[in-house]
C-alpha cells in the first residue's frame, strides 16, 4: 500500500477514517518517505489526529518529510485557472472563479473534478513519493471516483475532458492508486461498506481495495463470573466480540486494526494507529 | 402549541434511534408525536410503523399518538419546483438533468429538504411535538444552514449577473459584463454544456422570490425549535458535538443537552479484580474499566468546557427493535432534559 504514489481512505462516517489517514500517513514518514497528507472534504479530522489547528490550502510541514493539506475547491479552481490560462495575477480571476463556481454547483460532477484534480496533480508532481487522503465518506465516494468518466461523457470535446482522460487512468492504475475502505465490524458500516464494494465491483473507476477494520475487541474466550460486575463486563465484551464476528466473516477485511483501548486524544490514537498498522501490513 | 426537537449528531452515533425513542416516550405518555427519520435501519423503520416508504406521516398501528415520516430528498426538490414555479417551468426542471445533478450533488439538498418538511409539520398544528432526525450532510449544520443556501443557490447575486437579470423568452443571452469569463468557461467546459446549464439557471431563478420566501419560514422554525446533540464517547462524535455547540448558537439556537449514548456504568471504572479470577477475565475487566474512565473523562471534560447539560443512555446489548425497546432505552436514561419539550414528567 505505502510503495503506490497515492492512497486513498474512504469509509462510513465514524469508522475512524481519519485516524486510520493519520496512522498511514506518520508510518509512511516513519519509513523515510516524503508524504502528503491530504484533507480532501474539509471534514477536519486529520487536522485534529495531527494536532495541527485547522490545515491550509498550502501544504504546511508538521513532521520533518510529512506535510498536510486540506482541499479548499474554490483555491484548487482559482489555481486550477491560472495554470490552464498561463496568466500571472491570480487575483484577476476572482469574480470568474467565483462565477465558474457557481455554474458547477449545477453541473454534474464538475465539483468533484476540482476537488480529485487537484490532488492527482499533487501525486502527478515529483514533490512526495506518497500522497495519503483522507478522503469522503463512502456515501460521496461514487461521484468523486466517477467524475472523470462523468465529464469525459459530459463534455468529450472542452479542454477538461481531455485532463478527465488522464485522471481516469491514474486513479484505476493499481500500480499509482491504493483505495482503502475502512469499516467497523458493526451493522451499519459493513452493510454500507459491502454496498461500497459492490459498487466499485461494477464500476471499474478504482483498483481493488483494501479493506480495513478498525477497533476489532480481542478474544478472550469463555468469560464467565458470578460477580454482578465482572459478570457485566465479561456479557458486554462476548455479545460484541461475537457481533464483531458475524460482520468480520461478511466483509472479511483484509487488515484488522485492534481497539485502542485507554486512549484519550485523538493524537494518542492516530501515534498508536500508525504502530498497529506498521504490525498490519 | 407544537414544540419541535431536533436531534442532531453525527453519523453512527444513534441518532435515529434516539430520535425515534423519545417520540414513543412522548406519545406513550399522551402527547401527539410526529417522528421524522432519515434511512433508518431496517428494524427500526419497521418498528415504527414505516414499511411503506413515504414522506408523508403515517399513524402507527399500535401506538395512538404516534406517527412517523420518511425523508425523501428527491421529491421535496421536486415539490420546490412545483410550488414556486410556473408550471411549464416545473415540468422542465423537472426532467431536467442539471436539476436531477444539483438535487444530488447541491450538499445541503437534503438537507434543506429536511429542513423544509421539519417547518411543514411544525407548521402544521397537527402535533404537540415533532421530533426531527436531522441528516449527517455537511456534518449536521447544514441542516440549519441549508435555508439560506438554496435562496444563494437559485438566486445569488452572481446568478443574476451572469444571467443578466430577467429576460423574456427561453433564448439564453450572456450578460455582457460576464462575457470574457464565459469565454473562458467556455474553453475550459466546451460552450455547449455552459448553454445548457445557463438555461437551468434561468429556470431555476424563477423560482427565487418563492425559495427567499419559504426560507425564512423555515429559519423562523428552525430558530424556535429544540435542539439536543448525540454522541458517543468516541474522539470522532464528540469533535462534532463540539461543532455543534459552537456554531448553532450562531445560526439556531443553544442545544438543550448533549446525550451521550452507549454509556458504560460508573461502577466499571474500578472493577473488583481479585486473585482467583482467570487471566483472561481480569484482562477484559482492565480493558473495560479503562474505557469506562476514558467514558467519564469525555463527558466530564464537555460539560466543563461548553456548559453542557450532560444526559446519558446507557450501553445496551441488544439495539431496540420494538415500541417498548425504544421506550425502555430511555427509561435507564438519565438528565434528558423533557420538561423543556412539553412532557412534564422528568426521567
Amino acid at each position: 500500500m505505502l510503495d503506490r504514489r497515492l492512497v486513498m481512505v474512504s469509509g462510513k462516517g465514524g469508522v475512524g477514517k481519519s485516524a486510520l489517514s493519520a496512522g498511514l500517513a506518520i508510518l509512511a514518514q516513519r519509513t523515510g518517505r516524503r508524504v502528503l497528507a491530504v484533507d480532501m472534504v474539509s471534514q477536519g479530522g486529520l487536522s485534529s489526529h495531527f494536532g495541527t489547528g485547522q490545515l491550509t490550502f498550502q501544504p504546511r510541514e508538521i513532521k520533518p518529510g510529512l506535510h498536510a493539506m486540506r482541499v479548499v475547491r474554490a483555491e484548487a479552481l482559482l489555481e486550477y485557472l491560472s495554470l490552464q490560462l498561463r496568466l500571472p495575477g491570480v487575483g484577476r480571476f476572482g469574480a470568474v472563479a467565483r462565477a465558474f463556481d457557481a455554474l458547477a454547483t449545477a453541473a454534474p460532477a464538475v465539483r468533484e473534478i476540482i476537488t480529485i484534480g487537484k490532488i492527482l496533480w499533487e501525486v502527478r508532481e515529483e514533490r512526495w513519493d506518497l500522497v495519503v487522503v483522507d478522503g469522503p465518506p463512502t456515501g460521496q465516494l461514487g461521484s468523486y471516483l466517477r467524475a472523470p468518466v462523468s465529464i469525459e461523457e459530459l463534455v468529450p470535446t472542452g479542454r477538461i475532458g481531455t485532463q478527465a482522460e488522464w485522471m481516469r487512468a491514474t486513479l484505476a492504475d493499481p500500480k499509482t492508486t491504493s483505495l482503502v475502505v475502512a469499516t467497523l465490524p458493526e451493522e451499519l458500516p459493513s452493510t454500507e461498506t459491502l454496498e461500497t464494494l459492490a459498487w466499485l465491483e461494477r464500476e471499474q473507476v478504482a483498483p481493488d481495495p483494501v479493506v480495513v477494520a478498525n477497533r476489532v475487541l480481542p478474544d478472550l474466550g469463555r468469560l464467565e463470573s458470578d460477580d454482578p460486575i465482572l459478570g457485566a463486563m465479561a456479557d458486554l465484551h462476548r455479545s460484541l466480540w461475537a457481533e464483531q464476528q458475524h460482520w468480520l466473516e461478511r466483509v472479511s477485511p483484509s487488515v484488522r486494526i485492534p481497539f485502542l483501548f485507554g486512549l484519550f486524544t485523538p493524537g494518542e490514537v492516530a501515534a498508536q494507529m500508525s504502530d498497529e498498522l506498521e504490525a498490519a501490513l | 402549541m407544537t414544540h419541535t426537537l431536533l436531534v442532531t449528531g453525527a453519523g453512527g452515533v444513534g441518532k435515529t434511534t434516539v430520535a425515534a425513542a423519545v417520540a414513543v416516550t412522548a406519545a406513550r405518555s399522551g402527547i401527539r408525536t410526529l417522528v421524522v427519520t432519515v434511512d433508518p435501519a431496517r428494524r427500526l423503520a419497521s418498528a415504527l410503523g414505516l414499511d411503506e416508504l413515504g414522506s408523508e406521516p403515517q399513524p402507527h398501528r399500535d401506538e395512538p399518538l404516534l406517527w412517523a415520516a420518511m425523508l425523501d430528498s428527491g421529491a421535496t426538490w421536486r415539490a420546490v419546483a412545483t410550488r414556486h414555479a410556473d408550471p411549464g417551468v416545473a415540468d422542465r426542471l423537472a426532467s431536467n438533468e442539471f436539476f436531477q445533478a444539483a438535487a444530488e450533488h447541491f450538499p445541503a439538498s437534503q438537507s434543506y429538504a429536511a429542513a423544509d418538511q421539519a417547518a411543514t409539520f411544525a407548521l402544521a398544528g397537527a402535533w404537540d411535538l415533532v421530533v426531527i432526525d436531522t441528516p449527517p450532510a455537511g456534518g449536521g449544520i447544514d441542516f440549519f444552514t441549508a435555508p439560506a443556501q438554496m435562496a444563494d443557490l437559485v438566486g445569488g447575486r452572481l446568478l443574476r449577473w451572469i444571467t443578466g437579470g430577467p429576460l423574456p423568452g427561453r433564448r439564453f443571452f450572456y450578460n455582457r459584463a460576464a462575457r470574457p469569463m464565459l469565454r473562458v468557461a467556455d474553453t475550459i467546459l466546451g460552450s455547449d454544456l455552459l448553454e445548457r446549464i445557463a438555461e437551468f439557471l434561468l429556470d431555476l431563478r424563477t423560482t427565487y422570490d418563492g425559495v427567499a420566501r419559504r426560507g425564512r419560514e423555515i429559519e423562523g422554525v428552525l430558530r424556535g425549535s429544540h435542539i439536543v446533540v448525540v454522541t458517543t464517547s468516541d474522539p470522532a462524535p464528540v469533535a462534532e458535538a463540539v461543532r455543534f455547540y459552537r456554531e448553532l448558537p450562531g445560526v439556531a439556537s443553544t442545544p438543550e443537552a448533549v446525550v451521550f449514548n452507549r454509556v458504560l456504568p460508573d461502577e466499571w471504572v474500578d472493577p473488583p479484580i481479585t486473585e482467583g479470577i482467570s487471566a483472561q477475565l481480569a484482562r477484559c475487566a482492565h480493558l473495560w474499566g479503562m474505557e469506562t474512565l476514558r467514558q467519564q473523562d469525555t463527558r466530564a471534560e464537555f460539560s466543563a468546557r461548553h456548559g453542557a447539560t450532560v444526559a446519558t443512555i446507557p450501553w445496551s446489548p441488544d439495539p431496540p427493535n420494538d415500541l417498548d425497546g425504544l421506550a425502555a432505552l430511555l427509561d435507564r436514561s438519565s438528565g434528558f432534559p423533557w420538561g423543556r419539550f412539553g412532557m412534564e414528567q422528568t426521567k
